[in-house]
């Protein structure tokens, strides 16, 4: 999100919550984070991809509905105006190529109106189909759940997108020697496959609530959310929606002040720890323990300043137009334990990945009838649950070593509180209680700089290099 | 019947959880986000709650929204036996 994203979206926010009364609400939040979507979408070299991502993240949240939504349709008619209002926005979006002085909404032109249209009634069939005909809804479910997570497999691993990169300039007739995994930047679709995932998951074992096609497109794609987060929950997301809402002078304050901070963290502080900050040219360049430490904590601060900025924008616009989005962070650094740097560090993610896999993970080994011992499932579900968390952000050595990292981490303070609530001492006085915290805080903090080391760095060499540089070695 | 659950669970929580029997908690304790229960023992909680009361609790309710206290817990397992 640029400062110009930054302020059309707080204006349009604002315009919206003065404007905009009840039922027109749905249909400024559809159609403005549909037009949100492709404003975003960075440019790509492959011919009119640009387009056709957002677009398919369009389509991708429509399939997820038709697949998810229960059998009785009671909305059935405003269902299907919103499909048409979704079509024609998109269709809309394909035209501003024939319009000079608004071309374009996307980086690059769109393709032709033709192509466009043939794609929508190939999408829209195939929507009805699954709807309508596909014999099993579990299968059909499980088909989807498998598929997002086959499609993220591809994105987010170099040679398998690479490899999609060269068979997408096949199609576009243009030469694959330049294909490159970064080509295929589609904007989003790691918070979207979230989105979906819990979606499909929910309506699997029964706990998801019937919604609109509106609702649920809104849900996906809510443009203040849409790049970085936070991970809402559907179940609580409707409840805004549905609400209703006048935006007020304290909703503008509180909604303001937030989007100022976020601003300020963003765009002030972390930028200018950026160019102090930790990269791999700088890495791979200075010897000195003194100056690698302080880039190590110029970049430990600017990841967060950045990413808590932008949550602190997303939740500030949520707030202008009704929405209070959960919180992603509750100052992480100055917790005193692993532990607790997790449950207020990109929180909903956090959240996600216990509902999802570390909890049913660790009941299945709970359960079972030849029992592990306690430590090992302890150790099993940990360091699965976060190399797993590490491999979101792509498939690389380093972020599986940087998920092993936290998970062990986790581990050793899981085993540290047990002995020590086994030991059930006397309270402490204040004062070494005062110790214990800020020890424990200088130790959390330290740990989880070390680990960026793994996280930021391209190769397992460099980071290992670095942390030799960072012991003194 | 309250005053059971409350008793089961206060038993399970104290002795296997937190480990300490002579513990006392309050009805409006947070449990989880007052760092009492981690993650792993909140799937333990659950599967005791399954197995003594006879009430399925989800992995995606295992987090202080859902719950965070006794009484919110009590509410929660009775809301679901009836």
């Amino acid at each position: 999100m640029t400062l110009t994203h930054l302020l059309v979206f707080s204006a349009t926010a604002l315009l919206a919550g003065v404007l905009v009364k009840e039922r027109g609400r749905g249909w400024m939040l559809l159609v403005g984070s549909l037009l949100a979507i492709y404003w975003m979408q960075p440019a790509s070299p492959i011919r009119n991809l640009d387009f056709w991502l957002p677009s398919a993240t369009v389509a991708v949240a429509v399939i997820g509905w038709a697949a998810t939504r229960s059998g009785e349709d009671e909305r059935s008619r405003e269902n299907l105006i919103s499909g048409i209002v979704i079509a024609l926005v998109v269709i809309a979006v394909g035209l501003t190529r024939y319009l000079e002085p608004l071309c374009c909404l996307t980086p690059t032109r769109p393709p032709q109106a033709t192509q466009i249209i043939i794609a929508i009634i190939f999408t829209g069939v195939l929507i009805a189909l699954i709807a309508w005909f596909f014999p099993k809804r579990g299968i059909l479910l499980n088909l989807l759940f498998f598929s997002i997570i086959a499609i993220f497999l591809v994105l987010k691993t170099e040679g398998l997108a690479q490899a999609a990169s060269a068979w997408l300039r096949t199609q576009t007739r243009q030469s694959t020697n330049l294909a490159s995994g970064l080509d295929i930047g589609w904007l989003g679709f790691s918070y979207v496959a979230f989105r979906l995932l819990h979606t499909l998951r929910d309506r699997l074992t029964g706990r998801l609530p019937d919604v609109s096609l509106q609702e649920f497109v809104i849900y996906v794609i809510f443009f203040p959310a849409f790049t970085a987060g936070p991970i809402d929950r559907l179940q609580r997301f409707i409840k805004d929606l549905r609400k209703s809402f006048n935006l007020g002078s304290p909703e503008m304050v509180s909604g303001a002040r937030r989007i100022l901070v976020g601003v300020f963290k963003k765009f002030v502080l972390a930028d200018s720890l950026a160019l102090v900050a930790l990269n791999q040219t700088n890495a791979s360049q200075t010897s000195s323990t003194f100056w690698m430490w302080v880039l190590l904590y110029a970049y430990t601060f600017r990841i967060y300043f950045d990413f808590s900025g932008y949550t602190d924008i997303a939740i500030g616009i949520g707030q202008l137009l009704g929405f209070q989005l959960p919180e992603n962070f509750t100052q992480p650094y100055l917790k005193t334990n692993l532990t607790a740097f997790w449950n207020s560090w990109h929180i909903t993610l956090a959240k996600w990945f216990r509902a999802y896999f570390f909890n049913p993970l660790t009941r299945f080994l709970r359960s079972r009838q030849n029992k592990l011992p306690l430590p090992i499932i302890i150790l099993i579900s940990q360091i699965s649950t976060m190399v797993l968390l590490g491999l979101w952000h792509g498939v690389t050595w380093n972020f599986v070593i940087w998920g092993a990292w936290h998970g062990f981490g986790l581990f050793i303070h899981n085993r540290w509180a047990e002995f020590a609530a086994s030991r059930n001492s006397a309270p402490q006085s204040p004062g070494i209680q005062k110790l214990y915290n800020w020890s424990g805080i200088f130790l959390t903090f330290n740990f989880v700089a070390l680990g960026w080391v793994w996280f930021f760095l391209p190769t397992p060499s460099l980071a290992w290099r670095t942390l030799q540089t960072l012991a003194g070695i | 019947m309250t005053t059971e659950i409350i008793n089961g669970l206060t038993t399970f929580i104290t002795t296997q959880i937190i480990k300490r029997p002579d513990k006392e908690l309050a009805l409006d304790t947070p449990l989880i986000s007052g760092g009492l229960i981690d993650s792993f023992s909140l799937v333990d909680l659950a599967l005791f709650i399954e197995d003594t009361f006879g009430v399925q609790v989800d992995d995606t309710e295992l987090n202080a929204e859902t719950f965070d206290t006794l009484s919110e817990l009590v509410n929660l397992i009775k809301s679901r036996q009836s």
